[in-house]
């Protein structure tokens, strides 16, 4: 392997992305201190939380950066060893140990393409670009016209670039690619050298600002309307009109209410958000937390006159890799929505199943209706435990389908009840199911009801006995 | 993959599917430019890949080129035969898939002049980067000759059917709504039956990678399809 002639080019610093992020942050701030000059001090709580989450990721984006100046001075110093020939370092060790992708590419002729090849990639490099070998064609490994324009230009201009590049996929990756020569080698082939840097936080924290912005400004502004309405009729001519006063406040406090809840799961859809790329690690029982879920909500659904039959096996049979709140929020979510179409008398049965393949857990279970996928997991051999919310609800059309996990939409003509949802259950539950590596899927039938599997893949020692795991008739719960 | 014994034609071999890549990675981009050029509204953009579209044509007519040199020349059998037939047939397809980016970007220079319609142009980068997604796995496949991903492809493609479906008719709700906005609407649902031909053409991808590795070519009629017109 031909080994690089200077330390690796580290990047240069991206003191750049704090800026724009602080700047939207202050035209947010302008445009809430409006709403609440417009409004009145009933707000204040609401505007208090929306800035909290602005706080909330601007610290984990500069934690994100801080953690990646650590790892590169690490890097840093094996150099400096390296250099004072204090003692030999396997340089393929170090460059595998690196966090960054990194790859060395040859080239004999310009013209020639199947000359392009790369040489080394090392460990994360593989992992990125999902490629199994340590040789091969260049344009196997990455295909995008700006990056192989840089390497050629590295490979036979001698000059050093930048591209972007997009992994794409369900978990996309933006990398910043740097190009640089690195000379000849000793059979005269040109050599380059290529490092992916993850800049995917810091776009995401840029773009997910923007979007809050815009979401939430447009959702907050219709109870926030009806608001300042009552109050000013209540300065105005009902001013001393006591039955009038009862009545206004009343209905203050569910808009209040509901901008409240609004808020709460636009902050957890961006916590989620935030920690899309990083994967949960912690062993949770599934069928312990459906079943506390259940518990929790059995009085709502005793009120309402809905029964829940569940169908699952005893605790601690199915575990999951996860993360213990996301996953009982899943739960909760799907259960909830349930609950809020289900006409009174109707029943909920919820199904868990354990040690399934991804198709399995895709498979149908309404007749003769229309299903579709909303998430599917990246390629895996692993098995899942699926959890299915089967209610009898007015179900929905087909064409609602693939937008039900978009933020704020709402099937036309169907409202959720008195307590009207948020429009954000359903996209907190499909970040969630991408963060866990699993999938979402619908099936409904207009007028028959509508089924919802969210399916995480099974922590591994589990995984082997799946089968075993799966749930028989011996051990099933009926709750109602 | 078997040795040959003359290296100058495992190299040709290697460089056709160089080609294709190459070709693949230029019509990516263009499809993921067009796309952008319509949702962010730049009209720089949208000239740029109009003008990459030659670029895609030349590269097209090349490969075919050397294609039938190389039969000519070496006589290919078996699965060398289906690798050089195989190639031929992306590169058609891949250049059918950059006039259709081309095309979606034209139809940008109009919808740029209307207001923006935010609640479309959302559902059409939607549906836009469902199609990205998909064309990327497919040419993934074929640099890595991986059958599984590529008929992961293949069985999905109903996803970007009932997507269009979704946006035909959310286009047709905007312009029973507001009547100004017809000329830009008629214009996003020419990009949207781009884009979802776009679809189809990474599915004949996935067929005809199936068709090089396995020498089976049934697979086309078996394919579940969703037709716009005939549903339940």
């Amino acid at each position: 392997m031909p080994q690089p002639s200077q330390p690796l080019p580290l990047r240069p610093r991206r003191g750049f992305v704090a800026q724009p992020v602080v700047l939207t942050g202050l035209a947010g701030a302008g445009a809430l201190v409006a709403l609440v000059l417009a409004s009145g001090a009933h707000l204040l709580l609401a505007v208090a939380l929306a800035f909290a989450l602005g706080a909330v990721t601007l610290i984990q984006a500069r934690r994100a950066r801080q953690e990646a100046g650590r790892l590169r001075a690490e890097v840093a110093q094996t150099h400096v060893e390296v250099a004072a020939g204090a003692l030999t370092l396997p340089y393929t060790s170090v460059l595998n140990a690196l966090p960054d992708p990194v790859m060395v590419i040859s080239a004999h002729e310009p013209d020639d393409l199947t000359g392009r090849r790369f040489v080394m990639v090392n460990r994360a490099g593989r992992s990125v670009l999902k490629i199994q070998r340590e040789a091969g064609l260049l344009v196997t490994a990455i295909r995008d016209p700006d990056v192989l324009e840089v390497v050629d230009e590295a490979l036979f201009g001698g000059l050093e670039g930048e591209a972007v590049y997009e992994s794409g996929g369900v978990q996309e990756r933006i990398f910043r690619v740097y190009a640089r020569p690195l000379g000849s080698a000793s059979d005269g082939a040109q050599l380059a050298l290529l490092v992916l840097h993850d800049e995917t936080d810091i776009r995401r924290v840029e773009r997910m600002r923007a979007d809050f912005l815009a979401n939430a400004s447009h959702e907050l502004r219709t109870p926030l309307a009806s608001l300042s309405g009552f109050i000013e009729t209540l300065r105005g001519h009902a001013r001393g009109d006591e039955g009038a006063r009862d009545r206004f406040l009343g209905i203050m406090h569910v808009q209040a209410e509901r901008m409240s809840r609004l808020i709460d799961d636009l902050m957890s859809l961006s916590r989620i958000e935030l920690n899309e790329h990083v994967r949960p690690l912690q062993d949770v029982d599934l069928a312990a937390a459906l079943l506390d879920v259940v518990d929790a909500l059995a009085p709502l659904a005793r009120d309402k006159g809905v029964a829940l039959e569940v169908e699952a096996p005893p605790r601690g049979e199915v575990t999951v890799t996860g993360d213990r709140d996301q996953v009982i929020q899943v739960a909760q979510n799907l259960v909830d929505n349930a609950l809020k179409y289900s006409p009174s008398g109707a029943r909920i049965r919820i199904l868990l199943e354990s040690g399934l393949s991804a198709e399995a857990c895709v498979a149908p279970r309404m007749e003769q209706a229309a299903r579709m996928s909303l998430l599917t997991p990246d390629h895996g051999p692993e098995r899942f435990a699926a959890l299915s919310v089967i209610d009898a609800g007015p179900g929905m059309d087909r064409e609602h389908l693939p937008r039900l996990t978009e933020r704020f939409y709402r099937v036309e003509g169907q409202k959720s009840g008195e307590k009207l949802g948020t429009g954000l259950g359903l996209a907190i539950v499909k970040h969630i199911m991408n963060r866990h590596r699993g999938g979402l899927a619908v099936e409904s039938r207009p007028g028959h009801g509508a089924v919802f599997t969210a399916y995480f893949p099974l922590a591994h020692r589990r995984a082997t006995a799946g089968d075993e795991a799966g749930t028989s008739s011996d051990d099933v719960i009926k709750l109602s | 993959m078997n040795e040959h014994i003359v290296k100058a034609y495992e190299d040709e071999l290697n460089m056709l599917t160089a080609e294709c890549a190459r070709m693949g990675g230029l019509t990516e981009a263009a499809v993921a430019d067009a796309l952008e050029a319509v949702v962010r509204r730049d009209q720089q953009m949208a000239d740029s890949v109009v003008a990459r579209d030659e670029r895609l044509d030349v590269l097209q007519a090349d490969i075919e080129r050397k294609e039938i040199r190389m039969i000519a020349l070496r006589q290919p059998l078996a699965n060398d035969l289906r690798r050089t037939v195989a190639a031929m047939k992306i590169a058609n397809n891949l250049e059918r898939v950059g006039d259709l980016a081309k095309n979606i970007a034209k139809r940008t220079i109009v919808i740029i002049d209307s207001d923006p319609m935010v609640p479309l142009t959302r559902s059409i980068e939607r549906m836009g980067r469902l199609v990205v997604t998909r064309l990327k796995e497919v040419l993934d496949a074929y640099t890595a000759s991986d059958l599984e991903r590529a008929m992961s492809v293949w069985s999905r493609d109903d996803e970007v059917d009932e997507h269009y479906n979704s946006l035909f008719r959310e286009l047709l709700t905007y312009m029973m709504g507001d009547p100004r906005t017809i000329t830009a609407c008629a214009h996003l649902l020419f990009v949207a039956k781009n884009l979802e031909r776009i679809g189809d053409h990474a599915t004949n991808i996935a067929e005809i990678i199936h068709y090089e590795i396995t020498g089976d070519e049934a697979i086309a009629t078996a394919r579940p399809k969703t037709d716009a017109l005939q549903r339940p």
